[in-house]
């Protein structure tokens, strides 16, 4: 006889990854005889863990059939083509990092080995200017991808700026209405299983007691089950990621929308400021090591480009991630997983991750250890993935103008990533993978906006003749101008889609 | 410079004259008799054989009408595993996915053992059939756009193409029947000919096949495996047969026989110790014979040497494995032609790549070799007797627990292949996906029944392989330019 099928899945902690975990499964899981249930305490505060997403939450969102604009005006959101970068390479640098590549492949080759050996020979164009979705960022346009290939349009994915508290909010109301129950209470113990230590139940400060086959740990950077009841173990990344603490603080919308984040480096960190419809969330991430709280909420109100709208928030963190994200009958998904800063938005990615892992290596009673070892295989290689990548911003610079910049001058990377910037730096290579978020361009972005300029290019190029080459060139420059003059305004555009929840009256008052 | 013969090396020649600006420089040297040998690349190759012949120049109207090279869907393994399974391996785009869950775990809640009856491809291989699928499907050919086709093919008759379309002008060619190397400090400076020519180079490419006479010298070892022979018969043949290979297990290994334009081939490949049960196999005599080591080199790139195909690995070409392969390094030597004398980037890139494709590639070879069923002879023992890694024990584990394709970086064989053969190798899974019960089942079984249906249909009405071939030839040949 096969084992029996799970039947009940408890859920503990109702922030951002609780809520995608509840909408996720109770969608996937619909029809099927599983119950889920929910645990939140309205006292426990959640943290919004970052406000900015990447192009993947659409394939979530349309997987839960939600409605674009009435998810964009519940949850304030912009649109966003990608991440502005300031600062990184060197003071007074700027560059957009787009989700979208730079040109198409001609002969064999990507266009950017085209682009660096014009550039060898004098030409003057920046690589972005064959990029639509830094084009159109730069000129605060915005609309939705081309459905036809052939069209330069189509070369680009796009994410949404949004409340994460909201989200929460909406994602709660969409989980309850496929049945997810929700149970008020703080967790105050855990009750193993003798024979096997797998997570029995919880205990509530209201007396009951909730019994599962599956525990998903969405209880934020405590990991209440997965580290304090199951000991798990965590692996500290601060020594590549040193940052561990923010500070958080929204202020007033002013100017003209932008489909896009911005990070500016700053001397012991580097700070956020992300466009809802109706207010500017902004942060700083910092190392305590390198600078006191104090000083950082000073810093940090001292760049701020309109009034605040509610006080400094702190947080502390420890980069890394769980050894185990899951163990035994209990997965981790959101902070108790991991952290890794949000400098490119992956936070609500990686609990995307796990809730699609999840899914794939859904369990039975049986808990197999080749599903578990599977799953956490997987999630370990999307961290560290991560990691790398954002370390790469750290440390492909060239700023050596504090003790926080000299550290990241004087590390030894992991193998990784050297090998990635040495074949980079040397012929303009991409060493590729296929499990991973970041694809090549965005790769290319960071490293040729931080200053890394290759000392070769792939020597096909070479067969390309001068005329072609650059006649090729200003055809694909041309083409992306002509498109984003068609392109209309970010917040236009939001309120032609319906989208629009209280952006009318700010966006106007703001001209 | 690329120094050897045969196939590798007209793949090779013609891609680098092709792509190669003027600027570089490209000789030849045609060297050693690698007829035997490249019996070892088989006679299957897949579907990324178009795109990358068309990138070396060669277009396959040229393929169709200048050798006896004729189309594939793949190979079919006959009365292969637990005894007397037969299955097609075919080439395919990927599967529908269903409400977020993969098809394969609609077919195992059915209860269907089998992929074959909802491949467009397998079908028309049974069948004999053949046409070019359709990129944008007209009514009823739905199916068959889902299916991808290669070539069958000789590999001497093969590579005479490539060489064909190399461009003379571009290339020069130096023909040698023993060569020297003399070395310098970044590997090779220069080889040195019987005749006292010396040429010097950069870059020296490495196609001798296994012998690598080139890279064997500047230091890389060669890591043995199991030993191996094969030989070739050939028989006249009035009618194209199946776009498919077959190949059936017997006591001394495996023998193959591949419909070409004209004749088939028989390949057996066989035990050292069972040569003489495989050659009884070729009633007319064998026409080539050859004994190799499987394995791999340490480096496939050393100093200022790139080996390519056998010079880096041998594989058994059980599969179409050989000739990916082979294909994959052309192309990694392409995007990685060294920009200057410091090749060190390149080279620890260049081997990465090629270890990681030759274990993912052995890690599909071996997964048609596992299983119990074959017969107590040396070359099974020595099959059973070849350990396996970690990673080949989660692919099948989890495929056969629960249907799921575990994967690595940029595997050469995708998740179609690897789908078509666990159920081909009756590794159906144990449970199907929980979120495939999802869908009431009566409509699955109506989805499935239909989707069968329609491939029936599409397949009903196609031509034979042969007289696609003939149409396809005239058509051809009255609309040269």
């Amino acid at each position: 006889m096969p084992p029996a099928e799970i039947e009940t899945v408890c859920i503990v902690g109702g922030g951002t990854a609780g809520w995608m975990t509840a909408a996720g499964l109770s969608q996937k899981l619909q029809g099927l005889p599983v119950s889920i249930r929910l645990i939140e305490s309205e006292e426990i505060g959640t943290v919004g863990v970052g406000e900015a997403t990447l192009p993947h939450i659409r394939s979530f969102n349309n997987t839960l059939n939600i409605n674009e604009p009435e998810f964009m005006r519940e949850t304030e959101a912009t649109f966003k083509l990608g991440i502005e970068f300031c600062d990184w390479g060197r003071i007074g640098d700027r560059y957009i990092h787009p989700f979208g590549d730079f040109g198409p492949i001609v002969n064999e080759v990507p266009f950017y080995h085209h682009w660096l050996r014009m550039k060898a020979q004098g030409d003057a164009s920046r690589l972005d200017e064959y990029s639509f979705p830094i084009m159109a960022a730069e000129r605060n346009r915005f609309r939705r991808p081309s459905d036809d290939l052939s069209k330069v349009e189509s070369t680009f994915g796009y994410a949404y700026q949004f409340d994460a508290s909201l989200y929460a909010k909406f994602l709660r109301r969409y989980s309850e209405g496929k049945g997810v129950t929700r149970t008020e209470g703080k967790i105050v113990g855990t009750n193993l299983n003798s024979e096997t230590g797998f997570v029995d139940s919880v205990q509530l400060d209201t007396g009951a007691v909730v019994s599962a086959d599956l525990f998903i740990d969405c209880s934020g950077f405590r990991g209440l089950l997965i580290e304090q009841a199951l000991q798990t173990g965590y692996d500290d990344w601060s020594n590549w990621l040193p940052c561990n603490r923010a500070i958080a603080v929204p202020t007033e919308s002013r100017g003209r929308l932008g489909p896009f984040t911005r990070a500016t480096a700053r001397k012991s960190g580097w700070q956020w400021r992300i466009p809802l419809q109706q207010r500017v969330g902004n942060g700083y991430v910092y190392c305590s090591d390198f600078i006191s709280d104090d000083d950082a909420e000073r810093e940090l109100l001292d760049n701020l480009d309109a009034p605040k709208i509610a006080d400094p928030k702190p947080l502390r963190f420890t980069t890394g991630r769980r050894r185990m994200l899951w163990n035994k009958n209990v997965v981790a998904i959101g902070l108790s997983g991991g952290f890794l800063e949000p400098l490119e938005s992956t936070s609500i990615h990686l609990i995307q991750d796990g809730i699609t892992e999840l899914i794939h290596l859904f369990p039975d009673k049986a808990f197999r250890q080749s599903d578990i070892d599977e799953y956490n295989r997987r999630m370990a290689l999307h961290f560290e993935r991560v990691r790398d990548f954002l370390l790469l911003h750290y440390v492909a610079t060239q700023r050596d103008d504090s003790e926080m910049w000299r550290y990241f001058r004087s590390m030894t990377l992991p193998e990784s990533l050297q090998e990635k910037i040495s074949a980079w730096t040397t012929r303009g290579y991409i060493i590729k993978y296929e499990f991973g978020l970041f694809l090549p361009p965005s790769w290319i972005a960071v490293m040729l906006g931080q200053n890394l300029v290759p000392g070769g290019y792939d020597r096909r190029v070479d067969a390309v003749s001068d005329n072609d080459l650059v006649s090729n060139a200003s055809a694909i420059r041309a083409n992306v101008s002509a498109a984003v003059r068609e392109t209309p305004d970010h917040a236009d555009f939001i309120r032609q889609i319906g989208a629009a929840a209280t952006l009318q009256s700010v966006a106007v008052d703001a001209r | 410079m690329i120094c050897g013969g045969g196939l590798a090396a007209h793949i090779t020649v013609a891609m680098l004259s092709r792509q190669l600006p003027a600027t570089i420089g490209i000789t030849f040297v045609q060297l050693g008799d690698t007829s035997g040998t490249d019996l070892f690349y088989g006679s299957v190759a897949g579907p990324t054989a178009y795109a990358f012949n068309r990138s070396a120049g060669l277009e396959e109207p040229k393929l169709v009408l200048e050798s006896d090279t004729a189309f594939s869907w793949g190979t079919k393994y006959d009365h292969w595993a637990s005894g007397s399974r037969s299955w097609i391996q075919c080439f395919q785009l990927p599967l529908p996915i269903i409400d977020g869950v993969m098809f394969h775990h609609y077919v195992v809640q059915q209860g269907v053992a089998q992929l074959e009856p909802f491949l467009a491809a397998a079908a028309a291989a049974r069948k004999g059939a053949f046409v070019h699928p359709p990129q944008k499907p007209g009514a009823g050919q739905e199916p068959l756009s889902r299916s991808e086709y290669g070539y069958q093919f000789d590999a001497m008759s093969y590579g005479g193409l490539f060489d064909a379309c190399t461009d003379r002008g571009r290339v020069r060619i130096v023909n040698a029947t023993t060569l020297e190397i003399e070395r310098d400090e970044s590997g090779i400076a220069a080889i040195l000919l019987a005749s006292g020519e010396r040429i010097a180079g950069d870059l020296f490419v490495d196609c001798t096949g296994p012998d690598a006479l080139v890279v064997s010298r500047v230091g890389s070892s060669f890591a043995a495996r199991r030993k191996l022979g094969a030989a070739i018969s050939h028989s006249p043949s009035a009618q194209l047969g199946a776009p498919m290979r077959t190949v059936s297990p017997t006591s001394f290994g495996w023998r193959s026989e591949t419909p070409l334009r004209g004749r088939r081939a028989r390949l057996t490949v066989y035990h050292p110790d069972s040569t003489a049960d495989a050659l009884q196999e070729h009633p007319d005599g064998a026409e080539r014979t050859c004994e190799i080591t499987l394995g791999r080199r340490s480096d496939a790139w050393c100093g200022n040497c790139v080996a390519i195909g056998q010079a880096a690995y041998v594989v058994e070409p059980l599969s179409t494995a050989p000739l990916l392969l082979l294909e994959r390094d052309v192309e990694r030597l392409m995007s990685l032609i060294p920009s200057s004398t410091d090749m060190s980037i390149e080279r620890r890139e260049y081997n990465r790549q090629s270890a990681e494709d030759h274990e993912h590639a052995e890690l599909f070879t071996r997964a048609i070799l596992e299983t119990d069923h074959f017969p107590d002879t040396p070359y099974w023992q020595a099959v059973r007797a070849e350990p396996t890694n970690e990673k080949f024990a989660r692919k099948i584990e989890l495929f056969q627990d629960r249907g799921l394709l575990v994967s690595y970086d940029l595997e050469p064989f995708n998740p179609e292949d690897w789908t078509i053969l666990h159920f081909g190798m009756g590794r159906g899974p144990a449970r199907h996906d929980r979120m495939a019960d999802r869908a009431p089942r009566d409509r699955v079984q109506g989805f499935l029944a239909r989707m069968k249906r329609d491939v029936e249909k599409a397949v009903a009405s196609l031509p034979s392989h042969a007289t696609y071939m003939a149409e396809l030839s005239r058509y051809l040949t009255q609309n040269r330019l």
